[in-house]
């Protein structure tokens, strides 16, 4: 077996546990069925490409990048947690190299937001059934997403747990970016909507790209714009993947 | 095996900003033997594994380990060894089974071999009662010991142990040792241990280093280092009584260090002893100073060591 995969098995094991998996599931489902249909009375038909979409169908396709975000933090942790507990010097001083073990947690990371997308979509879609509109690349552009989304908020996660040694410090610095992530983005409430300065912020969120991205998918409104989206995501992605990379070779022991 | 070399080390230097940890080492572990390392606190100990287990790199010198030149293969290193580091590794979440089983599945131990061994290191280590323990609810100790026997779910030709017995009550530090020599007398695996418990290096190494500031000072048996080292004896003579110029005559005693605690204990170190002492009796004889009880301190291997180390200081200084 590859050593990738062996370090794949192993972030698996060590990460996902009933309650991760069941808050996974359970607050994107909170926030479809309950914010989703409580809004209803607040956010009218949302307008997106060409199509006009029902705010649960907007949100439920927004949870889903909002759900690859939140995968991405079992980057961070195991980064956080093997050093803290000793584990970064072990696995590197054995059968392994740094590189292994940096695409090891991307590949753990994308998995994780892959099922958890499938999980989203397959709980959400009652909600966003009557507006789907699948085609050829509805698939590949949630797995775009997911790998995408796994490789840019995994990285950034990554760069967090490198440079933070106490516990307190790690969890409030990674709560407050991804809470600014997930509220300053399209993924709950369209930017037409939001003031202007706010509309201009949601666009300097790359979470906001990635919605972007899936919503086209399931909604079949794939135009220039979004194009130039995946093209935006890819270069912030591999920019920020080697300044973890980086980050991650220079550790010391 | 015996005649090869599992680690050869050539003028290695590390330093830290200013600080040379590890100052122009030569050394040289045959195979099969269990090599102790020892130093005081801060002597380079630490860096020098993590520079034979390649996690850091020197900043001069070469590093030859089980034949691979470890500066330009360190993969290649890292696959044949086994290292139980100094600071705690364990993963919190898993139990004690699961840790053992997850960690030869990383080693890419067949699934087979991975049960069996499990159940051979559960019941070698005593954690058979505690294997569906989580890691974090264990006590320092018990976490030791899984640190330690999951280092045996894998093949390895050495194994590089830092300070393992830390945490661990005698019993388990006694029942520890044992297991390390009959791996090595079954296996042949060579062994590089630092330790600060003396003991633990008389009763289980071969040879023994001594480091001090970065360098060197002695590599030997523990043997043959009381040979070299161990030739002064310490002699220690209670007095019922004593008289005020004893200390000056005890003083013109050549080829001796004599201390004199609160009047009444004598303390002799010196290598020519039994001289000395006939000269010491002859002057409390002269004095009519009756002696109450008289000892030798047998050398061991931690005299030696504060000796060695000592010396080292004070030729440093």
């Amino acid at each position: 077996m590859h050593p990738i995969i062996r370090l794949v098995n192993r972030n698996i094991t060590i990460s996902i546990n009933p309650g991760f998996l069941l808050w996974q599931v359970i607050f994107p489902l909170i926030y479809i069925f309950v914010a989703g249909f409580a809004y209803t009375s607040l956010i009218d038909n949302v307008s997106f490409g060409n199509k006009s979409l029902t705010y649960p169908a907007f949100l439920a396709s927004g949870m889903i990048g909002f759900n690859i975000m939140n995968s991405t933090l079992v980057s961070g942790i195991i980064i956080w947690n093997d050093r803290r507990h000793g584990m970064f010097e072990q696995i590197m001083s054995g059968p392994f190299t740094r590189s292994h073990y940096i695409i090891s947690n991307i590949v753990t990371i994308a998995i994780v937001g892959l099922i958890s997308a499938g999980l989203i979509t397959a709980v959400g879609y009652p909600v966003f059934f009557e507006s789907v509109e699948f085609t050829l690349i509805t698939i590949p552009l949630i797995i775009f997403c997911s790998i995408i989304g796994a490789i840019l908020f995994g990285s950034i996660a990554s760069i967090i747990s490198t440079r933070i040694r106490s516990s307190e410090g790690f969890n409030v610095i990674i709560n407050t970016a991804f809470l600014f992530f997930a509220f300053v983005s399209t993924a709950f409430y369209p930017a037409s909507g939001a003031p202007q300065p706010l509309a201009t912020i949601f666009y300097l969120n790359p979470l906001t790209y990635l919605v972007d991205i899936i919503r086209a998918g399931i909604f079949g409104t794939i135009t220039e714009f979004v194009i130039l989206e995946m093209a935006v995501l890819v270069i912030l992605a591999s920019i920020l993947f080697i300044i973890a990379t980086k980050l991650l070779t220079k550790l010391d022991f | 095996m015996m005649n090869m070399s599992s680690i050869e080390v050539h003028s290695l230097s590390k330093s830290y900003n200013s600080i040379l940890a590890v100052d122009g080492i030569d050394l040289n572990v045959k195979s099969g033997q269990v090599f102790g390392f020892l130093g005081p606190n801060g002597a380079g100990k630490s860096t020098l594994i993590k520079l034979l287990t390649t996690l850091i790199q020197p900043n001069n010198g070469k590093i030859s380990i089980l034949g691979i030149n470890a500066i330009k293969q360190p993969l290649s290193v890292r696959k044949k060894i086994g290292v139980v580091l100094q600071q705690p590794s364990y993963e919190p979440t898993l139990t004690v089974e699961k840790s053992l089983e997850k960690y030869g599945m990383m080693w890419n131990v067949d699934k087979k071999i991975r049960k069996k061994r499990m159940e051979e290191l559960l019941a070698s280590f005593e954690l058979t009662t505690i294997r569906k323990k989580r890691n974090e609810d264990l006590s320092i100790g018990q976490r030791r010991r899984v640190q330690v026997a999951r280092e045996f779910m894998h093949d390895m030709d050495l194994l590089f142990l830092d300070e393992p017995t830390v945490g661990l009550d005698p019993s388990a530090r006694r029942k520890l040792l044992d297991f390390l020599k009959n791996k090595v007398k079954e296996t042949g695996l060579t062994i590089f241990y630092t330790t600060h418990v003396l003991t633990e290096a008389e009763y289980l190494c071969d040879n023994i280093a001594i480091i001090n500031n970065g360098k060197i000072i002695t590599v030997n048996s523990p043997n043959e280092l009381k040979r070299t080292f161990g030739k002064e004896k310490t002699i220690k003579i209670h007095v019922t009584s004593t008289i005020e110029e004893l200390k000056k005559l005890l003083q013109e005693i050549p080829d001796c260090d004599i201390e004199q605690d609160g009047g009444i204990i004598i303390t002799i170190h010196s290598t020519n002893s039994e001289i000395v002492l006939m000269n010491v009796l002859k002057i409390l004889n002269q004095n009519n100073i009756s002696i109450e009880d008289l000892s030798a301190v047998p050398t061991n291997l931690e005299e030696i060591f504060l000796k060695v180390v000592s010396d080292s200081n004070a030729s440093n200084n």
